[in-house]
C-alpha cells in the first residue's frame, strides 16, 4: 500500500465520480457473490472496464481496495476565497506563456492528472513551481533545460 | 496451439516497426516498438522495487501494453500536423505542439478508439483467459485503475525520455527542448522526478545552453 501519509487530492468532480464507482463496484462485487449478474452487463452501451470487472474478480477487487484506500485519504480541493483567486492554488485553471507558445493548465491531484488532457498534478516540476504565484509572475522551472512560464491568467471555476 | 503461433507472429511485427518519433526526427536506424517494451519492461521492475508493488501485474502490463501498436501503429502528438517540407518539419520539431484542450481531448479519444480495436483484433482468437487478461491488463494501464497502472504508466514514458536523451548525446537530434517541456507536465510520481532529476544531471549538466 501507498505511504500511510500520502493524500489525494481530488476535484469535487473527480471525488463525485469516484465515489460514483466505488458504490456501483461493491454493487457488482455482491451481485457477483450470489452468482447474479448485475443489470449493468446487459448494456451494449457498456464500458469495457465493467465488463472487465464482470470477467476478472481480482482486478474488481484490486479496484475496490484502492479506491476505498483512496476515499479514505481523499482531500478535497476548495475553490480559494475570492480575495485569493489572483494566486496559483490547487485547482487553478492557468494561462502561461512559454518561448512564444501560450498554453493553458488546470492544476489538480495527480490521481486526476492527465497533462494530454491540459490538466496537470500539483507534484510535477511545472504544477509544483507554479504554486503561490501570481498574473505577471515570470516563473523558472529549473528541471531539464531552464524555461521561463509567464502566467498570463488564472481563473477557478 | 495454431492461434497462439499466429499471435507470436503478429507481435514480433513490433520487432520491425520502429518508433514514429525517432522516424520524424530522422534518426539513423531507429529503436523498434519491441526494443522500448525491452527496456521499458527493466526500467519498470527495477524502478519499482522501491514502490511495493505487485511484481508480476506490474511486469505483465509493461510487457503487453504497447501490443495494441500491432495495427494501430505508434501514434504521436505530430502525426496531425507534420508538413511535407523538411526545413519547416525541422522547425516543428524544435517545439512541443501545444493544441487546445478541446483538441487535446478529441485527439486522445481517437488514440484510444484506435487502439482499443488493434488489441481487440489481435487478441481475437486467443483461448478465452489469456485473451480476457490481456485486455483487462491492457485497460488497467491506460486507464489507471491501481497504483501498478499509475507506475507503470508513467515509468513507460521514462524509457522514451531515456532514449531521447541517448540520441540527442550521438545525433544532437532530437532538439531537447520540446521533450523537457513534455517531461515536466507529465512526471508526478515522486521517484520517477528524482530519476528525471538524475538524468538531467547526467546529460546535461555541461550542455544546458544546447537545444
Amino acid at each position: 500500500m501507498p505511504s500511510p501519509t500520502e493524500k489525494f487530492y481530488l476535484t469535487e468532480e473527480g471525488l463525485k465520480k469516484l465515489k460514483k464507482e466505488y458504490e456501483e463496484l461493491q454493487k457488482i462485487a455482491q451481485m457477483k457473490v450470489r452468482e447474479k449478474i448485475p443489470e449493468i452487463f446487459h448494456s451494449e452501451e457498456l464500458n469495457p472496464e465493467y465488463l472487465a470487472y464482470r470477467e476478472d474478480n481480482e482486478l474488481l477487487q484490486a479496484r475496490l481496495a484502492d479506491l476505498k484506500y483512496i476515499l479514505k485519504n481523499t482531500e478535497l480541493i476548495k475553490t480559494p476565497p475570492k480575495e485569493k483567486q489572483n494566486i496559483v492554488n490547487l485547482g487553478a485553471h492557468v494561462t502561461i506563456e512559454t518561448e512564444g507558445q501560450i498554453d493553458e493548465f488546470e492544476i489538480i491531484g495527480s490521481l486526476e492528472a492527465n497533462p494530454s488532457l491540459g490538466k496537470i498534478s500539483n507534484e510535477c516540476p511545472v504544477g509544483r513551481t507554479l504554486l503561490g504565484h501570481r498574473v505577471g509572475d515570470m516563473v523558472v522551472v529549473q528541471s531539464g533545460m531552464k524555461t521561463v512560464y509567464k502566467i498570463l491568467k488564472i481563473k477557478y471555476k | 496451439m495454431e492461434n497462439l503461433i499466429k499471435f507470436f507472429i503478429e507481435i514480433g511485427r513490433l520487432k520491425r516497426m520502429p518508433r514514429r518519433g525517432w522516424v520524424i526526427n530522422r534518426i539513423k536506424n531507429p529503436e523498434s516498438i519491441a526494443e522500448h517494451i525491452f527496456r521499458a519492461t527493466v526500467m519498470t521492475w527495477i524502478l519499482g522495487e522501491k514502490k511495493k508493488l505487485n511484481r508480476e501485474k506490474l511486469l505483465k502490463m509493461i510487457l503487453i501494453h504497447d501490443l495494441c501498436e500491432v495495427y494501430a501503429g505508434d501514434i504521436t502528438p505530430y502525426d496531425k500536423i507534420l508538413p511535407k517540407n523538411k526545413k519547416k518539419l525541422a522547425k516543428l520539431m524544435r517545439t512541443w505542439p501545444r493544441f487546445s484542450n478541446k483538441e487535446k481531448e478529441k485527439t486522445a479519444r481517437e488514440k484510444y478508439k484506435k487502439e482499443w480495436q488493434s488489441l481487440m483484433k489481435l487478441t481475437e482468437t486467443l483461448p478465452p483467459k489469456l485473451k480476457k487478461e490481456i485486455r483487462n491488463l491492457w485497460l488497467e494501464f491506460k486507464k489507471g485503475l491501481t497504483k501498478e497502472a499509475r507506475f507503470a504508466y508513467q515509468a513507460d514514458r521514462m524509457e522514451n525520455l531515456l532514449q531521447a536523451l541517448e540520441y540527442w548525446k550521438r545525433y544532437r537530434r532530437p532538439p531537447l527542448m520540446p521533450w523537457w517541456w513534455w517531461a515536466r507536465e507529465f512526471f508526478h510520481d515522486p521517484l520517477l522526478v528524482e530519476f528525471m532529476g538524475a538524468l538531467d544531471k547526467k546529460f546535461l549538466k555541461k550542455k544546458k545552453k544546447s537545444k
